[in-house]
């Protein structure tokens, strides 16, 4: 147990000035960045980290803690105002979103999505600050087993999500997980269907694919339905009625147990290294579903949808420091910035971190919070700002977003090639879109297809033909017995 | 109809599944004859995935399943546009071709407004140059 002192101290440094300027230049950078797709809170931390050099340590961390923290609220934005997640996680804020924003409500979508995503990332941020090393102890128990465990059960829960057609549920997570096993495989690293192409060694870029079926298809539909009409991008009805475009305590409050249930989902993924925000927001969201005594209204501008799905993805990002400050592992590609911003103030994360350096870990707690609090201020104004650009023509609004898809996904996936591929699959997006197969679970399954089969691998290795070793692993049997039950509910639930 | 769509498709998936593991996993892929999982294994379960869910869709259609009405032919023009204009990236750079993109997807859109056509073949290319190239410090395509 640290000392109070030490304690105090810590966040008696996150609360001066120069850190409040630092941490809130942080949260409008990520806030704005996020909201541009292709590029979102990892790569504007990465590009943010050669800034920080002249920086003092708990500045240097506490801005780039801004940025990201901002980059998850600033990803739902284009998700909800134009259908065109910037970020595969914001895909599942967009199915709710985006029909509520289009019955000319886009305050409350909006707001409905900041207030979750803050919810979520304080809870979790609560949780790292208090229980974060018995976690990540737990965390470390999940070995290859377990984690193919978690992915079954993560399927099982988004099988929720299958529409009025299982063949054709099930035909989109095989084309999914078929697109995933492009490039080397994970036991042998042997190519795989990369036709000549070197540039897909490493698998086809998940930022061109996401952008590609998400946001590009969705322009594609919508500068096609354009017959020469132009329009406001996205249309404020004038209701007459101002609930309509905010969010009473009685609505933030009434979503509280698909936050928490968001929030949860978030942490415990967020604590386990390699899973990531995506896989969470839609477990969140299925079951968000399933449990839903009106599941009808989902799909349909449900605020339980957008909580469900911003808590869930928010929670992620405090949840991924817990292995990192407990025990210096890195449990996504944002949390391995923040250890090469350590490292580069000369600070070494492990173990010993919260012993040798307590006063500036509580200080990037304190920074975390002062972070979430200007989120929610910057949130407020910023999303009237995107709100009034959205509402320009659209025949500004598409070819602009268009150009951004292009610098993006170009900035993030490795030039034309990866914008190459970014078109390539908003045409078979658009096509899905056309069949009634569904987008949303190709790009889970394109998402979970890796893991699932590395821990796989890894698990047959482990296990070595002897079925029974499961039973040294009671951890992942449980995730399997649940994954069963949850299938169990799914079936009963799709027959009432 | 509906159901013709969903037997169509159905039938589209097996001949794809059949192609999968018959001739594109064969080719594509290199043997290795070790380990707990082959290179070939996923791909070939995921191909017979394919081509048995596509037959049932084949023989049991979706109840209630539409066609969803998309606008082919001008959505698959705007894609020819971007396709071209992706080419004339590659060979003359963002910031000369990116005005002319936005200059021809506004037309095509209808907008004839000098105004707004100026700010968006002008002014959003020249901010998103000024965005990533001055401020971020990054090279555009």
């Amino acid at each position: 147990m640290p000392e109070l002192s030490i304690v105090l101290a810590g966040l008696a440094d996150a609360f001066t000035l120069t850190n409040l300027f630092f941490v809130f230049i942080g949260v409008v950078l990520g806030q704005f960045v996020g909201a541009v797709p292709g590029i979102g809170p990892v790569m504007a931390m990465a590009i943010a980290i050669p800034f920080t050099f002249g920086l003092d340590a708990l500045v240097a961390i506490g801005f780039l803690m801004g940025v990201n923290k901002g980059g998850l609220v600033g990803g739902a934005i284009p998700a909800i105002l134009m259908n065109t997640p910037g970020t595969p996680d914001a895909a599942a804020t967009a199915l709710d979103g985006y029909p509520l924003a289009m019955q000319g409500k886009p305050f409350k979508a909006t707001k409905m999505a900041l207030f979750s995503s803050i919810t979520g990332d304080t809870f979790s941020d609560l949780v790292l600050i208090t229980v974060s090393a018995p976690l990540a102890v737990l965390a470390l128990r999940m070995g290859p087993v377990e984690v193919m465990g978690l992915i079954i059960l993560a399927f099982c829960v988004i099988a929720g999500l299958i529409g009025n057609s299982v063949s054709k549920g099930i035909i989109a997570a095989a084309l999914g997980m078929l697109a995933a096993t492009v490039g080397t495989d994970p036991q042998h690293a042997t190519p795989r269907f990369y036709f000549g192409y070197f540039e897909i060694y490493d698998g086809l870029p998940l930022a061109a694919v996401a952008i590609g079926m998400l946001a590009i298809s969705e322009i594609l539909r919508r500068m096609g339905e354009n017959a020469g009409v132009i329009k406001a991008g996205i249309a404020i009805r004038d209701t007459g009625n101002p609930a309509d475009q905010r969010i009473s305590w009685a609505e933030y409050w009434s979503c509280r147990y698909t936050m928490l249930r968001g929030t949860i989902i978030g942490t415990i993924l967020g604590a386990l290294p390699g899973i990531g925000s995506t896989a969470a927001a839609f477990m969140s969201y299925a079951g968000a579903r399933q449990a839903s005594s009106e599941p009808e209204t989902y799909g349909k501008g449900s605020l339980h949808g957008i909580a469900a799905s911003e808590s869930a993805n928010s929670a992620v990002m405090g949840a991924n420091l817990i292995p990192l400050l407990t025990l210096g592992i890195p449990g996504s590609v944002g949390a391995a910035l923040i250890i090469s911003a350590f490292m580069i103030h000369g600070i070494q994360p492990g173990p010993l971190l919260f012993e040798k350096q307590g006063q500036l870990i509580y200080g990037l707690f304190g920074s975390m919070i002062l972070a979430n609090m200007l989120n929610l201020l910057v949130g407020q104004i910023g999303m009237r700002f995107w709100i009034k650009v959205v509402s320009a023509p659209e025949t500004i609004i598409f070819p602009t977003a268009l150009l951004l898809c292009f610098v993006g996904v170009s900035l993030a996936s490795g030039g034309i090639f990866g914008i190459a591929i970014m078109l390539i699959f908003a045409v078979l997006g658009f096509v899905m879109n056309a069949l009634g197969i569904s987008v949303v679970i190709f790009i889970i399954a394109f998402f979970l297809g890796p893991r699932l089969e590395e821990s796989l691998s890894q698990t047959l290795a482990l296990l070595n033909g002897d079925v029974w070793a499961l039973l040294n692993y009671p951890i992942a049997l449980a995730l399997v017995a649940m994954s069963a039950v949850t299938l169990v509910m799914i079936r009963r639930k799709s027959r009432t | 109809m509906n159901n013709m769509t969903d037997r169509l498709c159905g039938l589209f998936f097996v001949l794809f599944g059949l192609m999968l593991f018959f001739y594109l996993i064969p080719t594509q892929i290199e043997t290795v004859d070790y380990g707990a999982i082959r290179p070939k294994t996923m791909p070939q379960i995921l191909a017979v995935i394919i081509g048995v869910f596509g037959f049932i869709l084949m023989v049991k259609p979706a109840d209630g399943s539409n066609l969803q009405p998309m606008p082919w032919g001008r959505s698959s023009l705007i894609v020819a546009v971007l396709s071209g204009g992706l080419w004339l990236i590659s060979l003359f750079g963002f910031i000369f071709m990116a005005p002319f993109l936005a200059l021809v997807l506004m037309v095509i859109m209808g907008e004839r407004r000098p105004l707004w056509l100026g700010l968006g073949v002008v002014g959003m290319p020249a901010l998103i140059w000024f965005a990533v190239t001055i401020l971020l410090e990054r090279p555009l395509p």
